[in-house]
């Protein structure tokens, strides 16, 4: 096994600025950025041509055209009010606003206590949590679906649920509140912070909950900012589990909507990619809000969707 | 160690020996008070779930719970025990031809040859005997989800090795004095970040069958005929090339090889961010020293930066193998009733025996087929790559 710690230092030890043998040539030079900005527009040429579509006209979307003659802002509207991308789009910020708060309560005290109280059966416990990342998403999804349907147990809800969580709120979030991922990269980065601030708390008499509270958390923006950024992208691009459990719009999130769009809606081609460009603007806002932070946690800890 | 806590509690009144068990007492509370509510949530949906998904797989099971079958979706899967035995003794035996091949070059010269030759023919007759097993399998078995399998290695091939040896150019000359490499990094790794279905459903008409479809535009650029990308069920060597190939080696279709272009546009920017860490952390030093003993740029990347990024590459191989394994969303989004299931990789044949057919312990078996096969690959991986891996 390729131990991820020792590829986590790895990579932890990055240095962005460019240090490496240098070219000398000019030509030797042109050719890099001929390679370079080739790579970028074939990384970026599908979004030009999703932001474009989704402002022609449908005759113009047939056509072999690269950009509509008059950009047609209505297609925004038409696709936020009549194809509902509006209320999906306030289903996917509420469910992943939930989802996020319920990660980061569950993620930060399993890690604190991972992290920095000694007890009984912690490794089994750890291990046992750790090995959770193995399984893939199919070997569970249709228990997990059983359970939500309430088949297994009978689920607490609202009166009118019979047990179900099926097209309700919890079916979208609960599942989520907490993943070994998240619980780990706390813990890695807690069990850091150097005891002597534990026992300066202590004299002071505070307990775990107040150190926690007052004096980790203050120090953990870094990783806690990590996980809630990865938590919002998984939580937002999540498709294949709320497809199953919303078969009504209730509650159907921006990735069901837009799917259901392609299945029900024909060829209304601009409408389609005028949804997708509202379903992508909060991560773009969100990745350039936060770049450094992004890039860098991702290559430090590794993480593949 | 042991002497000096004897001795301090030893040491301590019975008062402040009760004080201190009930100090650890309340830890142990504390601790399992905090992480009390992420293993309520881990163990509901996501540790008990996997035995009941064992538990599933034995029983007759479409929709509702019907009578227990023991071992039969498995039998109904593979369809054939002893095909599987076979199967899995012809990998054996090509790990054989490896482990011989391997020691070839540690023993003397003049028995190269002959060693070498044993291991050909060990490999071949592997070959053959993986496809009399996997004959034996398909005759009984079932063929949507082992029909899969070829479909979802083709998709795996035809992504990770185009998708590493992409983003480590990418990374390899951004690293270079180059300006804006913040930029063009952010550029990238655009794809990435961008949901998966969003970029999927673009990319549906990017890949259409229309004349004035992108692919197509790019293809009469070179004054090529408009194709049917993801519409195309006929494999691709055939609608480029004209290859008439049986089974196997046909190779994946038209529609398949749009979804490969689809999964390698979608992870070169994250593998360029991972080689752009790697590269950072191999010591300028070694550059300098290599140039003084006059080695030339390929040289300098083929000894230097190749060896020293190798665990990174492995990681990265590791990681994306196993992805192709799991992927679902894209392939699912991308997938059009005229592909005639050409592009059906496991994890979409699974989610059909369940959403579709509703047979949730004949899927949940299947899908307990496929964790094997993940762990599998794994360990052969591990097995093959890990020993080449450099880790300095």
């Amino acid at each position: 096994m390729a131990n991820p710690s020792q590829t986590l230092q790895a990579s932890s030890a990055i240095s962005t600025e460019a240090s490496g043998p240098r070219f000398n040539l000019s030509l030797g030079k042109a050719l890099i950025y001929l390679i370079l900005i080739v790579g970028g527009i074939l990384a970026i040429l599908p979004f030009f041509w999703m932001v474009s579509t989704s402002l022609m006209t449908l005759g113009e979307t047939i056509n072999k055209q690269w950009l509509p003659k008059v950009p047609q802002f209505s297609n925004y509207v038409e696709a936020w009010t009549e194809a509902k991308f509006g209320k999906y789009f306030l289903n996917s910020v509420i469910i992943t606003t939930v989802t996020l708060a319920g990660l980061l309560t569950t993620s930060i005290l399993a890690g604190y206590a991972f992290g920095r109280i000694k007890f009984f059966g912690s490794s089994v416990l750890f291990a046992i949590l750790l090995s959770t990342m193995m399984i893939p998403e199919s070997v569970t999804m249709i228990p997990n679906f059983l359970m939500i349907r309430g088949d297994i147990i009978p689920l607490p809800g609202l009166p009118g649920w019979g047990g179900s969580w099926l097209n309700h709120l919890p079916a979208l979030t609960v599942p989520f509140m907490a993943n070994a991922f998240s619980i780990f990269l706390l813990r890695q980065f807690f069990i850091q912070i150097p005891d002597e601030l534990w026992d300066a708390a202590r004299i002071d008499g505070a307990g775990h909950l107040r150190f926690l509270l007052q004096v980790v958390l203050p120090i953990s923006k870094a990783p806690v900012m990590t996980v809630l950024l990865f938590s919002f992208i998984g939580s937002w691009n999540a498709f294949l589990w709320p497809l199953l459990v919303t078969t009504k719009p209730t509650w159907r999130p921006l990735m069901v909507g837009l799917w259901t769009f392609v299945t029900e809606a024909g060829p209304e081609t601009q409408l389609l990619m005028a949804g997708a460009v509202i379903t992508i603007i909060p991560i773009l806002i969100l990745y350039f809000a936060t770049q450094k932070q992004f890039t860098e946690g991702i290559a430090t800890t590794g993480l593949k969707g | 160690m042991a002497t000096t806590t004897s001795s301090i509690s030893g040491g301590a009144s019975p008062r402040k020996r009760r004080r201190i068990r009930w100090m650890d007492v309340q830890e142990q509370l504390t601790a399992y008070l905090f992480i009390l509510p992420a293993f309520l949530v881990i163990t509901m949906f996501g540790l008990f779930p996997i035995g009941y998904a064992v538990y599933m797989s034995t029983f007759r099971w479409r929709v509702r719970k019907g009578s227990f079958i023991g071992l039969e979706n498995y039998t109904k899967t593979v369809g054939d025990w002893k095909g599987v035995a076979i199967f899995i003794g012809g990998f054996l035996l090509i790990g054989l031809a490896y482990w011989i091949w391997q020691n070839a070059f540690r023993s003397l010269s003049n028995r190269k040859l002959i060693i070498g030759t044993l291991a050909a023919l060990i490999l071949m007759a592997g070959g053959w005997v993986i496809s009399s097993g996997w004959g034996l399998m398909i005759a009984n078995g079932d063929e949507d989800f082992l029909g899969s399998l070829p479909r979802t290695l083709y998709y795996a091939i035809g992504t990770v090795p185009a998708e590493i040896a992409i983003a480590l150019v990418l990374a390899y000359l951004l690293y270079q004095k180059i300006q804006g490499q913040e930029f063009f990094r952010m550029l990238y790794f655009l794809p990435y970040i961008t949901p998966v279905v969003a970029t999927a459903v673009v990319f549906r008409t990017i890949f259409n069958s229309r004349p004035t479809s992108l692919a197509n535009q790019f293809l009469a650029f070179f004054g090529k005929e408009p194709q049917k990308w993801l519409f195309e069920p006929r494999p691709f060597n055939n609608v480029m090339f004209g290859l008439n190939l049986e089974g196997f080696w046909a190779g994946p279709s038209m529609a398949l090889v749009s979804i490969v272009f689809f999964g390698i546009w979608t992870y070169v920017g994250y593998n360029t961010v991972i080689f752009l860490a790697g590269l950072g952390s191999i010591p300028h030093e070694l550059y300098e020293a290599a140039e003084i003993d006059g080695a030339n740029k390929w040289h300098a990347f083929r000894h230097i930066t190749l060896p020293l990024l190798s665990p990174v590459t492995f990681y990265l191989a590791l990681i994306a193998f196993i992805g192709t394994f799991k992927a679902f969303n894209h392939i699912y989004v991308m997938r059009v009733p005229s592909a005639l299931g050409t592009v059906d990789v496991t994890s979409v044949t699974i989610f059909d025996t369940f959403y579709k057919a509703n047979q949730y312990g004949y899927a949940t078996a299947q899908a307990i087929i496929l964790f094997f096969i993940i762990l599998a690959l794994t360990l052969i991986q591990n097995k093959v790559f890990g020993e080449r891996v450099f880790y300095g």
